[in-house]
């Protein structure tokens, strides 16, 4: 057992002051409809007081530059989810929500995931970030709604949120580097053999993806000293990746693709059915197109 | 592998994901618009992506990146079926209100409505107007002589 | 009939109506108008074997010689059928009591201490007494079912009528027959339940209905007397059985009225425990037999159907206290005090019912009044406690049997042809149109008033000489001493007063009432009350039976129907119109199935006085009664004499009431004025029955009701609404939780989430280090 640079024990009372800062800061910042700029400071200032506190029970890393990139993007992750759910007008929160996807893709490259980093910001952020934007853009052209200014339970909610998260740091402080004493875990030092020998002989469609991979593969080293030596899975990623995916788990993979089909049809299916019956209640004489502004 | 070096990366990104996931509870408990409960709801699987991802670079193997890539999948079929049904709620209601949905109550509860809210002061906006050209404008003794905005 | 012994015949008494109730029961249905047959078979057979057994009984007590007073001896059969209960070891008597002379048996003299066995034999009886009572019920019986075939024919409870006949004579030959006082207790209650069901035959009415009520509550606080009366002779006597019984030891133990007991001189308890007891047994005999103060429950009886009216209410049930106190004649000869108090009883009694009896205008009230007063008799005579008091009383209740249910039959003829009518008001002149019933009629309220030689001038005269003989003792004092020079019995504890025996206790306050000055009183009473009853009775008879002719529209023509279901025996109801379905006759005689047991009535009513008076029959054969020849009572015995003196007194009292009845009623329209209006507010007492029945409802009625109101208040409130309460626990509790499905979905992920986190808190707790 290797002795841990930080003593679990002595970020307890750090822990819970860390989990109280979150708790009133989220409170006072969820959108309340009675709160104006003074609460938003003072959330502000305790959300960040919070952060500090987390970061405090944070772990060293190798290198300055490795904890710099590190706290940089995990940063960026953090600051703009908070302001995600604390936005009163959607659109900025999906706004922010762009932001928060950035920072997380930034994570998973320190991480050495560089295909999940890229499509991370590919599939969140080009496509199902547009979606919400154009459903908000048709639902809700006014702006702020009352039901914006409104939260559900906050108090609740943050107390919750933030046990959660208290309950989580300490568990995760308390991980220990030793062999895992429950469980066999199957040994996988490194790549499958499926995956090593024919692809980075293969030219064509594999070459292709991999280039941006080996760029970023080349980049990673470059921006942090992130040791790629010690990065099992970080050459030919997306190659042993694909390897990986199209060898070990084929039958998911194409699950997922029918799975893809099945929920592009079945979205179609309940768009045109409820079209239909939309039709139907436009002769009918009760019509729910007073309820728009009014609270029922 | 050196588990000296990649056990607090693991930590620190565990941390990161966990705070993620808090989050995005948080906001899925809390608001009120059924867009941002969904964004709420993919920040819990961004959290999830990063915790998978710490502990697939934790263990050398590809586990835990496989399995983000079949979250991804899902949620982007999740988003694009949920998105159809927020619109067919919308249609219902006429608004993206996830408390305009009460009818699973008791007999005897009555239904929650919010509190009157103050109302928001916005500043109408002055848009500047230019004269036309060759005509002269029109006299007016109760027009200001200062204006405040041109 | 040698393979017939006694006492099989004796179970056949009461067995024969029990079957035929039992088969009336599951075959009623079926038989139809025939449903009659299985009770009337039963109390038929059950009356030859009654008379056989009378004619047995009579050859073991043999002929009376003379009218000597002799020294008879006790004849009596016991039958047992089976031990019912038998306890050993169940209690010790206390000190002083005659249980304590009961020789202990050898195991319970091995026991050491004084604690003693108990057993419970269901055991018939079989002694003069009671087969002059068996005669008396099953021949009444069987001419009232005969009647009955008449008079509730069409009825829909036709089978249920007959069941309860069969029943209640079945219930009343085994009272009689009884030898053990806690069976007698048992009958006693299955005659008034029978009662019950029968005043309440017709229950759709609603007046008939609280009339069973109210007879069944009244006879309850008789019932209650009589148990406590049977707790205390227990107590006192260490057994319940009439006779002597022997253990398996071959002991004796002596029964209370047990051929060892009565020899005995001083073998009954006087004083306080003995008063009380014979006090709490008159209080049962007064509410059977309606004497004051619970004489208000029989003029209501008249409710029920007339020919059930006939049998128990007239000839056998109400006789039934007559015949305990008859039976418990040694215990009340020690307690001279109580034995007073039940001639003042009786005769008070008879004055109050007969002066309430002259201004009734229904017939059956006249004849429910009439009753209570003659058993009013009946008691003051068994108050004398000399053996002519004992034998009159029993005199009389067989004469005043045939006459009142004569008379009853009558009135349900009457009653039958005038469509439901017995407002003597609305009909009159029926001697004409009805022959048979108005001469039969006649002929009982002949007897009744006591006009020679009718059967009642004997048995009242007999009364009225055991009064005068207790209130002026020394004009009969030489028949004594002719009878002490004559009789070979022991008279050394006789005395002029009217005599008891040795009492083994002091006497109580009671017996200072036992005074010639009390007798002579309650004797004038009788006389004043004999008028009286002449006078009622033919006031009746005049009104119903002379004058101009009239006939209530409804009413039936011979071979209608009389009263069904729906009727009642009510004075001012009209018959159900329509139903004379045979046109408008000159007769309005009763079908002869009614006519035949009236006729059959008269003849003892007018014979039976003089035979049985004339031959001294009847006194000879009830002194063989083993109660009767108790030390105490069979030293009253006085030779049989005429007492010519008393017959003029009692003859010109019932003249004058036939007279003054004459004067206001003869051949006048029963509707006219009444002589009632001399009396003045008098009037108004008499017909309201002396208010005791307002008293009843002020006193005891309304209270009680009060407080079952307040009961059943605590009973829905405080016990359902505890109940209720704790049933509303759930609900409430159930209603506090809904509230949080609010419908909200946000706020049920948030539930959801905190469960999650309770256990994920929970579950880093315990992994915890």
């Amino acid at each position: 057992m290797t002795p841990l640079s930080f003593d679990p024990l002595a970020s307890g009372p750090l822990l819970a002051g860390a989990v109280l800062a979150t708790v009133a800061s989220l409170w006072l910042l969820l959108p309340n409809g009675r709160d104006n700029a003074s609460t938003r400071w003072l959330g502000t200032l305790l959300g960040l007081a919070a952060l500090a506190a987390f970061i405090a029970t944070g772990r060293r890393l190798g290198g300055l530059g490795e904890e710099a990139v590190f706290l940089i993007v995990s940063l960026v992750a953090v600051i703009s989810a908070a302001a995600t759910i604390v936005s009163r007008s959607p659109v900025y929160a999906a706004i922010w929500f762009a932001l928060s996807l950035a920072g997380v893709a930034g994570v998973l490259l320190v991480l050495g995931a560089q295909f999940l980093g890229v499509a991370t910001i590919v599939v969140y952020a080009g496509a199902i970030l547009v979606m919400f934007l154009f459903v908000l853009m048709l639902a809700q052209p006014a702006g702020l709604a009352p039901y914006d200014r409104v939260s559900n339970e906050p108090f609740l909610s943050a107390l919750a949120g933030a046990v959660l998260l208290g309950v989580l740091s300490l568990s995760i402080g308390r991980l220990s580097a030793g062999p895992a004493t429950c469980c066999e875990l199957p040994s996988r030092g490194t790549a499958t053999p499926l995956t090593t020998t024919p692809l980075t002989t293969t030219p064509s469609a594999a070459a292709d993806v991999a280039t941006p991979a080996a760029a970023n593969a080349t980049a990673a080293p470059a921006a942090g000293a992130i040791s790629t030596a010690t990065d099992p899975l970080a050459e030919n990623h997306v190659a042993r990746l694909g390897g990986e995916l199209f060898g070990r788990h084929l039958v998911a993979v194409e699950a997922a693709g029918v799975l893809l089909l099945v929920a592009l049809i079945g979205a179609i299916a309940v768009v045109s059915r409820g079209e239909a019956a939309l039709a139907a209640e436009a002769t009918a004489p009760t019509r729910p197109s007073a309820g728009r502004s009014a609270i029922r | 592998m050196n588990p000296t070096q990649s056990l607090p990366l693991l930590q620190n990104a565990l941390t990161v994901g966990a705070i993620l996931f808090s989050l995005g509870l948080v906001g899925i408990l809390t608001r009120r618009n059924l867009i941002v409960m969904f964004l709420a709801a993919e920040m819990m699987l961004q959290g999830i992506s990063v915790s998978l991802v710490a502990w697939s670079r934790y263990h050398g193997d590809w586990g835990g990146h496989v399995l983000v890539i079949f979250v991804l999948t899902v949620a982007a079929c999740e988003a694009a079926v949920a998105l159809v049904f927020v619109l067919q709620a919308f249609s219902r209601t006429g608004r993206l209100d996830a408390a305009a949905w009460q009818s699973l109550r008791e007999a005897n509860v009555a239904r929650t409505v919010d509190h009157e809210l103050p109302s928001i002061d916005t500043v109408p906006l002055r848009f500047p107007t230019l004269t036309p050209a060759g005509v002269l404008p029109p006299d007016d003794e109760n027009e200001p002589l200062q204006r405040e905005h041109v | 009939m040698q393979e017939f012994s006694p006492s099989t015949l004796l179970v056949l008494v009461p067995l024969l109506p029990l079957l035929g109730a039992i088969l009336t029961v599951l075959l009623g249905r079926t038989l139809g108008a025939k449903a009659h047959l299985p009770a009337m078979a039963g109390i038929a057979g059950a009356a030859i074997v009654a008379i056989a057994l009378l004619a047995a009984t009579a050859r073991d007590v043999g002929p009376a010689h003379g009218v000597h007073a002799e020294a008879v001896r006790p004849v009596e059969m016991i039958s047992t059928l089976w031990q019912w209960a038998s306890f050993d070891a169940a209690y010790t008597p206390p000190a002083g009591s005659p249980a304590t002379d009961a020789r202990l048996t050898p195991r319970e003299l091995a026991a050491g201490q004084d604690v003693r066995s108990f057993s419970l034999p269901v055991a018939l009886r079989l002694d003069p007494l009671t087969a002059t009572m068996l005669t008396i019920i099953t021949c009444v019986g069987l001419l009232v079912a005969i009647y009955s075939t008449g008079y509730m024919h069409g009825d829909p409870g036709y089978p249920r009528f007959f069941a309860l006949v069969a029943m209640f004579v079945f219930s009343m030959s085994m009272l009689v027959a009884a030898s053990n006082f806690l069976l007698v207790y048992v009958f006693w209650e299955a005659v008034g339940a029978c009662s019950y069901l029968l005043i309440g035959f017709w229950f759709t009415k609603p007046e008939a209905a609280r009339a069973a009520k109210k007879a069944f509550l009244v006879n309850r606080v008789g019932d209650f007397g009589l148990a406590i009366a049977v707790f205390l002779l227990w107590m006192t006597y260490g057994t319940l059985d009439f006779h002597d019984t022997i253990s398996s030891d071959g002991v004796i133990m002596p029964g209370i009225l047990g051929q060892t007991r009565l020899a005995d001189a001083a073998g009954y308890v006087g004083g306080a425990v003995g008063t009380a007891i014979c006090l709490l047994l008159l209080l049962a005999a007064c509410g059977k037999s309606a004497q004051l103060p619970l004489h208000v429950w029989l003029p209501d009886a008249m409710e029920g159907p007339t020919p059930a009216s006939a049998l128990i209410h007239a000839a056998t049930m109400v006789t039934a206290g007559i015949y305990l106190i008859t039976r418990s004649a040694p215990l009340f000869a020690a307690c001279p005090g109580a034995l007073t108090v039940v001639s003042i009883v009786g005769a008070t009694t008879a004055l109050v019912a007969a002066l309430i009896g002259t201004v009734q205008n229904d017939l059956k009230r006249v004849l429910a009044y009439s009753t209570i007063s003659q058993l009013g008799y009946m008691f003051a005579s068994l108050g004398t406690g000399t053996l002519l008091g004992f034998t009159a009383a029993i005199f009389h209740l067989l004469t005043h049997a045939c006459f009142k249910a004569l008379l009853f039959l009558g009135a349900g003829s009457v009653m039958h042809a005038m469509g439901g009518v017995i407002d003597m008001r609305r009909f009159g002149g029926l001697r004409r149109v009805m022959p048979i019933t108005a001469a039969t009629f006649l002929v009982g309220s002949a007897a009744l008033a006591g006009v020679a030689p009718f059967a009642g001038f004997f048995s009242k005269d007999e009364i009225l000489a055991a009064l005068h003989a207790k209130g002026w003792p020394a004009a009969h004092g030489d028949h004594h001493a002719t009878a002490t020079a004559g009789g070979p019995f022991h008279l050394a504890a006789f005395s002029s007063d009217g005599g008891h025996a040795a009492v083994t206790a002091p006497a109580v306050g009671l017996d200072a009432l036992d005074r010639p000055e009390t007798w002579q009183i309650l004797f004038w009473m009788s006389l004043v009350t004999a008028g009286l009853t002449a006078f009622y009775t033919f006031r009746a008879v005049f009104m119903t039976f002379t004058g101009p002719t009239r006939v209530p529209e409804g009413a039936h023509g011979h071979g209608g129907h009389g009263d069904h279901a729906g009727h009642g025996d009510h004075a001012d109801h009209a018959g159900h119109a329509g139903h004379d379905s045979h046109g408008s006759h000159e007769s309005y005689e009763s079908p002869s199935a009614m006519t035949w047991p009236l006729m059959i009535l008269a003849v003892p009513s007018a014979l039976v006085g003089w035979l049985l008076f004339s031959t001294n029959w009847l006194a000879h054969f009830l002194s063989a009664t083993p109660s009767l020849t108790a030390t105490a009572v069979a030293a009253t015995a006085t030779p049989h004499v005429f007492h010519m003196n008393l017959a003029i007194q009692g003859t010109l009292a019932a003249a004058i009431g036939i007279v003054i009845a004459a004067i206001g009623h003869l051949g006048r329209r029963s509707d006219g004025p009444q002589l009632e209006r001399f009396l003045g507010p008098l009037q108004t007492l008499f017909a309201n029955k002396f208010y005791f029945d307002q008293i009843y409802s002020a006193l005891i009625v309304r209270p009680l009701e009060a407080l079952a109101l307040v009961a059943a208040l605590f009973d829905r409130h405080v016990i359902d609404g505890t109940v209720d309460a704790i049933a509303g626990i759930p609900v409430a509790l159930g209603s506090l939780v809904r509230r949080s499905q609010s419908g909200l979905l946000q706020r049920y992920a948030l539930a959801g989430v905190m469960g999650v986190l309770a256990i994920v808190v929970l579950l880093a707790w315990q992994l915890r280090g």
